[in-house]
C-alpha cells in the first residue's frame, strides 16, 4: 500500500474544463488560496496563457498580479503553469526569445512547477522548453512533461514507453506524468500502458491526470495508485467529476479504501470543496457531475474545456442545436489532419475547422467542405506546429495547400523578437505587458491597465443578497417591497430619508 | 514526509473584539480556532464565531483570562498547535510564553526573552539606551543642590517625580530655576510620606508631547516597520482615538523614528508584531524613547488600513516559523486612516464604566469602512471587564477623506443600552483643532472642557 499525493486542478483545468475558463476571477481565487496551501496539495495547476488571457479580456484583470498575490498566499505549495512552449496566449507560434521572457516573467511572478507538452510529442521541442525553464527558474522550477494520451494504431505502449525514455535521459526534466485530456485511458489499457511508462521512467515519478469525462478516471486512479502512481491530479467540489478531474473527496477516501494512505487535511479539503460548491451556486455555474461511459466519444476524443468552449460559441450563433452535427464532423476532420492528439492547440484548431465546414455546407454537398479554411489549419498542414504523428489526407492537403493564402502564410515572416517587440510596443513597457501586448489585441489589455485594481476577497453567501440589492438599485422608486413565503416575510417601505 | 504546512488548530485566549478579529483571519487561512471563554463570556458573539469554545473559569479575569495554567491547560486539552494571547491580559505574560514551549504549544507573539525584557520599563529604557535610541533626560537627585545642577543639563522646564511614585501623585513641573530646590525639598518630602521613599527623580517635561509610535514585524533575523501610529488622543493613557500615518510629522523626524524602532527591533532580535512608543517633542523635533508593546495594539488596524497588510496573518506566519513575508522595501503607505474606539463608558461622568444589557447596535458599512466589534443586539457587556465596544476605522487617500469618511460613519453608528462615548467622538471629529492634525496628548482635556463636560460631571455627580 501506498503514500500518495494530490495535485489539485481546480484553479485552472477545472476553471477551464467546466467553466470555460471564464468562471473564475482573482476575487474568487485569492479568498480561497490561503485555505489551499493548508491542504497538503503536492501542487496546484493553477494557469495556463489561455487563462491568462481570459483574466485581461474577460475580467479586465492583471493576470500577472494574481499570479503574485497566489504565490503570497500559498507559500508552500508548487503552482504550476501549463503551456506548450511555442506561443503565448496568441496561436501564433512565438520567438524562442519571447518564450524565454515567458518564463523568465513567470517564475519571478512565482510560479515553479511547470508542464512541458509538446502536442505532437517532438522531443527536440520539449527538450528545448525544458531547458528553458530550468534556464529561467534554476533548481527551484520543477519540470513535468507531459505523455499525452490518445487512442490511434500509432499510439501504444512502447511509443509512450519510448518517449518516458527520453524524459528520464533528459536532466531539464524532473518528472512526467500521463494526460488523459479527453478522460478515455480505461483500467485495462492503464495496467499494462503505467508499468511500461513507469520502467522507462527510471526513478522518475509518474503523475496520472485523467480527465473524469467518461467516468473512467476515479477507477483508473485506483488502478494507477496500484501500480506505482503517486501523485494523483484532482478537482475539488464543483470543479471536480464531469469534464474535469476526479472528485478529491471521493478519490481520497476510495484510496483509504483501498489502504493506501493520503496526507491531507480532510476538514480543509472538504472546506475547499464546499466553497467551490457555493461559487458555482453564487455565480450560476454548473457543478461538475459523475458522468457515464459514452462509446461515441471515442470518435472525436475533445476535452472538457474546449467542449464547452464550442458549446457557448453556438449557443452566441444561436446554433446549439447544431452541436451534434460539428461533433461527427470533428470526427471526420481529425482524420483527414492525421489524427493530432486532441491537446491544445488542436482541438481548437479541428473544432474550428469542423465549423466551418458545417456553416459553409448550405446543402450537405461535399465541395463546401475545406471553402473556408482558418489560418491555424493552414499552418498546421505547412508544418508550422511540428510535423503530424500521421500524413494528412492528400486531397485534404492538396485543396488547403492551392489556396492563395497558403503561399502567403508559407512566405510568413519569423516571428518577432523580443528587441522588436519592444520596438513596436514602446521601449519603456515593462515585461509583463510587453508579453500581453504581445499576445492579445491592444484594446484588451488598454482595457486591463484602464480598470480598478481587483478585488480580492469574496462571500459566495453574500451574493444573492447583492444581486438583490443591485436590481432593487436599478428599478423604478416602488413605495413598497415585500418578500413573502412560508416562515419568512421581509419587507422594505420607501420614504424620506431622515 | 508530510503534505501539510502551518497550525492547524489556534487557541485563542482572550475576549472582545480583537477575539473575534483574530477569530477572522484564522478561518480565513483554513485555521481552527478554540476560543476561550469565562462564564461571563459564554454566550458571546466571538464564542459563537469559534469553532469551539473552552470554559476557563469565573467571570473575574484573575480566575479567568488571566490564569497562566488555565489557558495551558484548556490549549493542551484543544489539541491546539498554538496560542494566539490577543492584547490585554497575558497577551505579554512570558510564564505563559515559557508555559507554552513546555508544553510543545507555539505562543504567538515574543520570546519570553523579549517579553521580560520589554515588560520591564527600566530594563527596556536600557536596551533602548543600548540601541542607541534616545531616552528622556533625567535621574534620580540625592538633594536639591545637586538637583539644579542636574536641572541645568536636562534644561528647563523639568518635571520633579518621586522615583517610587505613581498615579500622578508627587509630580510637578518646575519652570523656574529659582524654584527647583523648594520643588526637589517638597516633593522628597511628600514621596517619603506617601510611599515611604524619598528619593526624586528629574527629567525633562516636554509640553506640548505627543505621542507616536512605530509598529515593527520581526521574525528574529529581519526587521521591518509599518509606519507610524498617532495616539495622542488620550486621556490618563487611555487611547481614544489613533491615525496613522502620524500626521505633520517634518519627514526627517518621520525617518529617524523609523529607524530607532527597527534599530531597537533589531537590538532585540524581534520575532513577531510589536510596537515602539515615542513621546515626540512637535517644537524641537526630538523624540524620546517611550516603551515597547510586544503584541498586536488595539490600534492595529489603522496600519493595516495603509499598507494592506493583515497584522495577524503575519503574526501566524512568523510564529509558523516562516522568515518576514515582507521587505522594507514592499512596504507601501497608501492614504491615511483613522480609529475611533467606542467605549461603554459616560465621557459626562468622568468616563464611568456603563455595563449592562445592549438593546440595539447599528454599525455602518461601506467602502473604506472597517468595523471590528464584539456586539450586537442582546449582547451583554459584563462588568469585569474593558469597556471597549467597537472600533471604527476610516481610510481615505488623505487625512481630510479619512476624516469625512469617519464622520459619516460615525453619525451611522447607533448602541442603546448601555452609554457610550460615540456622541463625543463626533464632537472630537469636528472639533477644528483635531481637524486640523497634529494635536498633542493635551489635547484631549482640553476639548474635553470646552465642551463643559467636566463641569457638568462636577454639577450632576
Amino acid at each position: 500500500m501506498a503514500q500518495l499525493e494530490l495535485v489539485d486542478v481546480s484553479l485552472r483545468d477545472g476553471n477551464q474544463s467546466l467553466w470555460g475558463a471564464t468562471g473564475l476571477r482573482t476575487a474568487h481565487v485569492a479568498q480561497i488560496a490561503p485555505v489551499l496551501n493548508r491542504v497538503g496539495f503536492r501542487a496546484l495547476d493553477f494557469s495556463s496563457s489561455t487563462a491568462m488571457g481570459v483574466s485581461v479580456r474577460t475580467h479586465q484583470e492583471n493576470p500577472w498580479d494574481l499570479l503574485r498575490l497566489t504565490r503570497k498566499a500559498m507559500p508552500d505549495t508548487r503552482l504550476q503553469f501549463i503551456g506548450t512552449g511555442f506561443r503565448f496566449i496568441s496561436w501564433e507560434r512565438a520567438h524562442p526569445e519571447v518564450m524565454e521572457l515567458v518564463y523568465t516573467s513567470l517564475v519571478n511572478a512565482g510560479m515553479d512547477r511547470f508542464v512541458v507538452l509538446d502536442p505532437t510529442h517532438d522531443m527536440d521541442a520539449v527538450r528545448e522548453t525544458a531547458r528553458i525553464i530550468k534556464r529561467a527558474g534554476g533548481t527551484g522550477a520543477e519540470v513535468i512533461a507531459a505523455l499525452t494520451y490518445t487512442v490511434s494504431a500509432a499510439h501504444d505502449d512502447a511509443f509512450y514507453a519510448g518517449i518516458a525514455a527520453q524524459y528520464a535521459a533528459c536532466p531539464d526534466i524532473d518528472r512526467a506524468y500521463v494526460k488523459d485530456p479527453a478522460g478515455i485511458l480505461t483500467p485495462e489499457r492503464a495496467r499494462t500502458l503505467l508499468p511500461a511508462v513507469l520502467g522507462a521512467l527510471n526513478g522518475k515519478p509518474l503523475e496520472l491526470h485523467a480527465h473524469a469525462s467518461l467516468g473512467l478516471s476515479p477507477l483508473t486512479c485506483l488502478v494507477a495508485a496500484g501500480l506505482g502512481v503517486r501523485v494523483l491530479q484532482v478537482g475539488c467540489g464543483a470543479l471536480g467529476n464531469g469534464t474535469s478531474l476526479p472528485d478529491a473527496e471521493k478519490l481520497v477516501a476510495n484510496l483509504r479504501a483501498d489502504g493506501h494512505t493520503v496526507d491531507v487535511d480532510d476538514r480543509l479539503l472538504a472546506a475547499v470543496a464546499r466553497y467551490f460548491d457555493s461559487v458555482a451556486e453564487a455565480e450560476g455555474l454548473p457543478a461538475g457531475q459523475p458522468r457515464e461511459y459514452d462509446a461515441a466519444f471515442m470518435h472525436h476524443q475533445v476535452a472538457g474545456g474546449v467542449m464547452t468552449t464550442l458549446r457557448r460559441q453556438l449557443s452566441e450563433l444561436g446554433m446549439e442545436y447544431r452541436f451534434g452535427e460539428v461533433m461527427e464532423e470533428v470526427g471526420r476532420v481529425r482524420a483527414e489532419l492525421g489524427y493530432p492528439i486532441m491537446v491544445t492547440p488542436f482541438p481548437q484548431m479541428v473544432i474550428g475547422q469542423a465549423l466551418a465546414n458545417v456553416l459553409s455546407a448550405h446543402s450537405p454537398n461535399e465541395a463546401a467542405r475545406y471553402d473556408q479554411v482558418p489560418d491555424q489549419v493552414i499552418r498546421y498542414v505547412l508544418g508550422k506546429f511540428g510535423k503530424p504523428t500521421m500524413p494528412v489526407e492528400p486531397s485534404v492537403l492538396d485543396r488547403i495547400l492551392s489556396r492563395p493564402r497558403a503561399l502567403e502564410l508559407a512566405a510568413e515572416p519569423p516571428p518577432l523578437s523580443v528587441s522588436e517587440l519592444r520596438h513596436r510596443f514602446g521601449e519603456r513597457t515593462g515585461d509583463e505587458e510587453l508579453l500581453l501586448r504581445f499576445g492579445m489585441p491592444g484594446g484588451e489589455v488598454d482595457g486591463m491597465v484602464a480598470a480598478a485594481p481587483p478585488v480580492t476577497h469574496y462571500n459566495p453567501d453574500l451574493q444573492p443578497v447583492l444581486r438583490l440589492l443591485r436590481e432593487l438599485a436599478g428599478r423604478r422608486p416602488a413605495a413598497e417591497l415585500t418578500v413573502d413565503k412560508p416562515g419568512f416575510r421581509l419587507s422594505v417601505r420607501g420614504g424620506q430619508r431622515d | 514526509m508530510s503534505g501539510r504546512h502551518g497550525f492547524r488548530r489556534v487557541l485563542v485566549a482572550n475576549r472582545g473584539e480583537i477575539a473575534a478579529r483574530v477569530i477572522r483571519t484564522c478561518r480565513r487561512l483554513g485555521i481552527e480556532t478554540v476560543l476561550t471563554v469565562s462564564d461571563a463570556d459564554a454566550g458571546s458573539v466571538p464564542a459563537r464565531l469559534a469553532d469551539k469554545v473552552a470554559a476557563i473559569g469565573p467571570p473575574p479575569a484573575a480566575a479567568s483570562y488571566l490564569d497562566v495554567d488555565a489557558v495551558v491547560g484548556a490549549a493542551v486539552a484543544a489539541g491546539a498547535d498554538a496560542v494566539h494571547p490577543g492584547y490585554g491580559f497575558l497577551s505579554e505574560n512570558a510564564r505563559l510564553a515559557r508555559a507554552c514551549a513546555a508544553a510543545g504549544i507555539v505562543f504567538i507573539g515574543p520570546t519570553p526573552e523579549t517579553l521580560e525584557a520589554s515588560g520591564d520599563k527600566l530594563a527596556a529604557r536600557e536596551h533602548a539606551v543600548a540601541a542607541g535610541l534616545p531616552v528622556l533626560p533625567g535621574g534620580h537627585v540625592a538633594g536639591p543642590e545637586q538637583g539644579v545642577e542636574l536641572a541645568g543639563r536636562i534644561g528647563f522646564p523639568v518635571l520633579v517625580k518621586a522615583a517610587g511614585g505613581g498615579g500622578g501623585r508627587g509630580l510637578r513641573v518646575v519652570r523656574d530655576p529659582g524654584e527647583l530646590g523648594q520643588a526637589v525639598a517638597v516633593a522628597s518630602a511628600e514621596a517619603e510620606a506617601a510611599f515611604g521613599d524619598g528619593r526624586v527623580y528629574l527629567e525633562r517635561y516636554v509640553s506640548p508631547a505627543r505621542h507616536v509610535e512605530v509598529q515593527l514585524l520581526g521574525d528574529g533575523q529581519r526587521v521591518v516597520h509599518l509606519g507610524t501610529r498617532d495616539c495622542s488622543v488620550q486621556r490618563r493613557y487611555q487611547k481614544l482615538i489613533e491615525e496613522a500615518p502620524a500626521p505633520l510629522l517634518a519627514d526627517g523626524l518621520r525617518g529617524r523614528l523609523h529607524a530607532a524602532a527597527v534599530a531597537l527591533g533589531e537590538h532585540l532580535r524581534y520575532r513577531g508584531a510589536g510596537t515602539v512608543e515615542f513621546l515626540v517633542d512637535p517644537e524641537r523635533e526630538e523624540f524620546y524613547f517611550l516603551e515597547v508593546n510586544a503584541r498586536i495594539q488595539v490600534e492595529h488596524p489603522v496600519t493595516e488600513a495603509i499598507t494592506g497588510l493583515d497584522l495577524v496573518e503575519e503574526q501566524i506566519a512568523i510564529a509558523e516559523g516562516r522568515p518576514l513575508r515582507v521587505r522594507q522595501q514592499d512596504v507601501a503607505f497608501d492614504g491615511h486612516a483613522i480609529e475611533c474606539r467606542i467605549n461603554a463608558e459616560d465621557p459626562r461622568r468622568d468616563f464611568l464604566p456603563s455595563p449592562g444589557t445592549i438593546t440595539g447596535a447599528v454599525f455602518p458599512a461601506g467602502a473604506e469602512v472597517r468595523v471590528d466589534t464584539h456586539v450586537q443586539a442582546g449582547a451583554t457587556v459584563p462588568p469585569h471587564y474593558d469597556s471597549l465596544l467597537a472600533k471604527v476605522i476610516a481610510r481615505g487617500a488623505d487625512r481630510g477623506e479619512a476624516l469625512a469618511t469617519l464622520r459619516g460613519a460615525l453619525d451611522r453608528c447607533a448602541v442603546d443600552g448601555v452609554v457610550t462615548n460615540l456622541e463625543m467622538h463626533r464632537g472630537l471629529l469636528a472639533d477644528a483643532e483635531f481637524g486640523k492634525g497634529g494635536v498633542d496628548t493635551g489635547y484631549l482635556g482640553r476639548f474635553l472642557e470646552s465642551v463643559a463636560y467636566v463641569q457638568e460631571n462636577h454639577g450632576s455627580a
